[in-house]
């Protein structure tokens, strides 16, 4: 018999054994297809480029993130294949074969299965893209139209990022094979030793995992200026460490311990459950942190979906505080500018103050001016006033504000050094309040500033439709004047404005990501725990066998199936109030609400995961 | 002894195959078992002892013929009876341990008594007791991969007991065993039937192992050839056992 025909009859053998792993793997294919196809066709060119730019950037981002899942699916499945072919493999050397040669047997079949793996993918991934881009896209509330294009760049990119992964890892199985020996291939299934862990050790990686979960919350939560971000990465990477130490040390530390009670043990199937946790934990651990991480990683992709989401509603809703706004150095043009919009409009909101513009570029307002253009405009105004060489900032909404300490900053004015005592972004001073930096300061420092600038006066009006914008333009434009003495401006605002499309498909492609983050978490659960109950199959045999009824062995299963389920689930929802509560420093929002419901969310989707992962255990170990 | 039917076997006939192509392997087997019995089945390959012990256990099902267990019929029990009743009736020992490689052996021979409710306290009480007698109180807290094969079966057998079966089926006990350690488990099964006063069938090919029955079944061709019975002396039973294995033919192994 060829290699090959062994090679394939192998295949055909374990073909039911690996659909979960070929259909993982095709999923993860098909994924960075779509995402691929988002880089390279068209339909999001409509939103411009300065759109499409950030977009590039972003979709980059996303296919790191979907390549470093499909390296681990890869790597997790080519294991699970060297494990299993180890050991049959190893009666193939009884017959004669050589290293060598088992080796090729290894790398026909994961040829074959890579193949079958690639072709689902691809096929899959290319029926889907329309659809996928049709669901963003509605996502978003942007409404293109969509037509079907076949790309063969992203085709080859994908099957190329995915093939370079999958020979790494098979030429690295085969390299294993050959440099292992007989017994060892034999064997590898055989090796339950080490079944207790030494406590030492086990104490050891909890106090380390303890601690680096610690500095990384206080990473996390530290105020700070620019350095921020650099704090953040580092607390993702100490949590990432924190939670790999804390399921590998702390969680069968408090098994052996209650393993060692056995007054507590020999009650309700402990005895079986409890121990097959020990065993499987130590092997098991480093999957769980990586679904630990998954979750994370998915509770904070909706909340930034979220956040970035208000924010855009924010700063839609600050520049459409006015439809247009005059500023000139006159200070009589009121009753002027109303009769002219009221030819083709209704005014609804109206505000007019004086602000002084240094030549620093800096706006100043003063307090009393402030709190009456907040009475006009009907917005909240709370503000204390300012002490001498203090100021308040009046500034523009960030999407993502770095600076997450903002007392005590010193700000600069006409080189004079005055200390911000607060800061507010209500927009008082509608879209210009976006372009131009105003501090408030008290009435005092005002009239002392006033000769180091030139004052204008702002004119600010709301229309009652703000998309009839274009109607009173043409009227404004004849009290436009660049002369010195009667310079006067006018900004007007079109509400259909796309400068900012991109925030909105960003928002759709973070709740994407969160259901790719949590579905991959459920199903590397759910393959850990079928590859555990094909592994399981000989010792619940044995306890059948010794009569042992099958409701006792259901619910040892079921609390064990508890267990692996809810470890990674309580370390994910505790670690994602630190995460979610630094991105609420970052965005300015209360990000807890989604919090809640993402954890919810998830909360749900493994408990459906669950259900099918205990019934299937039933069905695999037959009880 | 006394006069309680453990089991009581009445024409048992079992045949494999297809009808009109069946090839008989129980050819009609009557065998009563009474309490505190130690009784050994031995035959020459293809004799069915197996297949007997199979039907005992209700692992298999018989062609023909009833099997009383504690009075009941096991051949036509349903499967959550049979379940029940393996569990509070019958204890196991292997040919192959079948220890549970991830529990130590404490908690392995704990394990049956545990899953059937027991409170942890008397699991423990038991469990000490029995590796008292069984010579493995040092090893208790010993990972299977730790023991040899005579304390692992040593300890599958501790396991079997701790439920306080009505009987212990045991194949081939000793078929792992070097004869060091299965002349030691022998004598811990001749002591268990004569202390705990347990029904002991068990199943062997080895004449040795089975001179340290009380009775010895010889079967050949599906059917029970002649019963020995120990007598006074061992060494005279187990001379007297090869006698008849040479008599009666056929490979014992």
């Amino acid at each position: 018999m060829s290699l090959w025909k062994l090679a394939f009859q192998n295949f055909r053998k374990q073909f039911k054994n690996y659909l979960a792993l070929i259909l993982s793997q095709a999923f993860s294919i098909s994924i960075l297809l779509n995402f691929q196809y988002l880089r390279f066709s068209d339909s999001l060119a409509v939103l411009g480029e300065q759109n499409q730019n950030q977009l590039d950037v972003l979709v980059n981002v996303i296919s790191v993130i979907l390549i470093c899942f499909m390296f681990f699916f890869v790597w997790y499945s080519t294991n699970v294949f060297l494990k299993k072919r180890k050991k049959e493999i190893g009666i193939f050397v009884f017959m004669g074969l050589t290293n060598q040669k088992i080796g090729q047997l290894y790398m026909i079949e994961c040829f074959i299965t890579g193949i079958l793996t690639t072709g689902i993918g691809i096929v899959f991934g290319i029926m889907t893209t329309q659809l996928f881009q049709m669901i963003l896209l509605r996502l978003s509330d942007i409404s293109i139209e969509l037509n079907f294009q076949f790309i063969p760049k992203p085709i080859l990119l994908t099957l190329l990022i995915y093939l370079v992964i999958y020979l790494f890892f098979i030429l690295s199985g085969y390299i294993s094979i050959v440099r292992s020996n007989v017994l060892d291939l034999v064997n590898t299934n055989r090796k339950n030793e080490f079944v207790k862990q030494n406590s030492f050790s086990l104490i050891s990686k909890t106090i380390l995992g303890i601690v680096l979960l610690g500095v990384g919350f206080y990473f996390a939560t530290k105020d700070g200026g620019i350095e921020v971000i650099s704090n953040l990465l580092l607390a993702v990477i100490l949590v990432v460490f924190g939670t790999y130490f804390i399921l590998g040390g702390l969680v069968p530390l408090i098994f052996q311990k209650l393993a060692k009670q056995k007054l507590f043990l020999y009650k309700n199937q402990r005895v079986l459950w409890i121990n097959n946790m020990i065993f499987r934990m130590q092997r098991n651990y480093r999957t769980y942190a990586i679904v630990s991480v998954l979750m994370l990683s998915a509770v904070t992709a909706l909340a930034t979906g979220f956040s970035m989401k208000t924010r855009y509603d924010n700063i839609m809703h600050f520049r459409n505080t006015y439809t247009y706004q005059v500023f000139s150095v006159r200070s009589d043009l009121e009753d002027e500018i109303d009769s002219l919009i009221e030819k083709d409009n209704d005014i609804v909101v109206k505000s007019t103050t004086p602000l002084l513009f240094l030549s620093d570029n800096k706006g100043v307002l003063s307090y009393s001016n402030l709190k009456a253009l907040a009475k006009e405009s009907r917005q909240e105004f709370s503000l204390k006033e300012p002490k001498d060489k203090e100021v308040i900032a009046v500034s523009q909404l960030h999407l993502l504000s770095l600076i997450t300490d903002l007392s005590d900053i010193k700000v600069e004015i006409n080189d004079e050094s005055y200390t911000q005592i607060d800061e507010t972004s209500i927009p008082y001073m509608g879209y210009l309040q976006e372009i131009t930096e105003f501090f408030m300061v008290n009435d005092q420092d005002y009239q002392k500033l006033l000769d180091q600038g030139q004052q204008y006066y702002t004119y600010n009006y709301r229309i009652s439709d703000i998309y009839n914008f274009a109607a009173s333009n043409d009227e404004l434009e004849s009290i436009i004047s660049d002369q010195e003495d009667t310079f006067t401006g006018r900004v007007t605002i079109d509400p259909d404005n796309k400068e900012t499309e991109w925030v909105k498909i960003l928002y759709s492609l973070c709740i994407f990501m969160f259901i790719v983050f949590i579905q991959a978490s459920g199903s590397v659960l759910f393959m850990k725990n079928y590859e555990d109950g094909l592994e399981e199959r000989e010792r619940y045999g044995v306890l059948k066998k010794m009569g042992i009824n099958g409701k006792a062995l259901r619910l040892s299963i079921a609390k064990e199936q508890t267990f692996t389920y809810l470890f990674p689930f309580i370390l994910m929802s505790f670690s994602s109030y630190f995460s979610i509560h630094a991105l609420e420093k970052l965005m300015y929002a209360n990000l807890l609400p989604v919090n809640i419901v993402s954890v919810l969310i998830i909360l749900g989707f493994l408990l459906f995961c669950y259900i099918v992962s205990v019934f299937s255990y039933f069905k695999t170990v037959d009880v | 002894m006394t006069n309680k039917k453990v089991i009581e076997i009445k024409h048992l006939i079992k045949s494999y195959g297809l009808k009109g192509f069946q090839t008989p392997v129980l050819k009609g087997i009557d065998l009563t078992v009474y309490q505190h019995d130690f009784i050994s089945i031995m035959g020459p390959s293809g004799s069915g002892k197996t297949t007997l012990l199979n039907i005992l256990s209700s692992i298999d099902k018989p062609t023909k013929g009833t099997v009383l267990l504690d009075g009941k019929d096991i051949t036509k029990m349903k499967n959550k009876e049979m379940s029940k009743l393996r569990r509070d009736k019958i204890g196991f020992v292997f040919q192959d341990y079948n220890l549970l490689d991830t529990l130590t052996l404490r908690d392995n021979i704990a394990l049956p008594l545990s899953l059937n409710g027991a409170s942890g306290k008397t699991c423990l009480q038991k469990t000490g007791e029995l590796a008292e007698m069984f010579g493995l109180s040092s090893h208790l807290d010993k990972y299977p991969y730790q023991l040899s094969g005579g304390q692992k079966q040593r300890g599958a057998t501790c396991r079997a007991l701790i439920t306080d079966p009505e009987i212990i089926f045991a194949d081939e006990p000793t078929g792992a065993l070097d004869s060091k350690s299965s002349k030691d488990l022998m004598q811990c099964l001749q002591s268990v039937n004569e202390q705990k006063k347990a029904t002991i069938l068990m199943v062997t090919h080895d004449s040795y192992c089975a001179s340290y029955a009380k009775d010895v079944f010889i079967l050949k061709d599906g059917l029970i050839q002649c019963k020995l019975s120990q007598g006074t002396d061992r060494k005279d039973f187990f001379d007297r056992i090869v006698n008849t294995q040479s008599s009666i033919g056929g490979d014992f192994s």
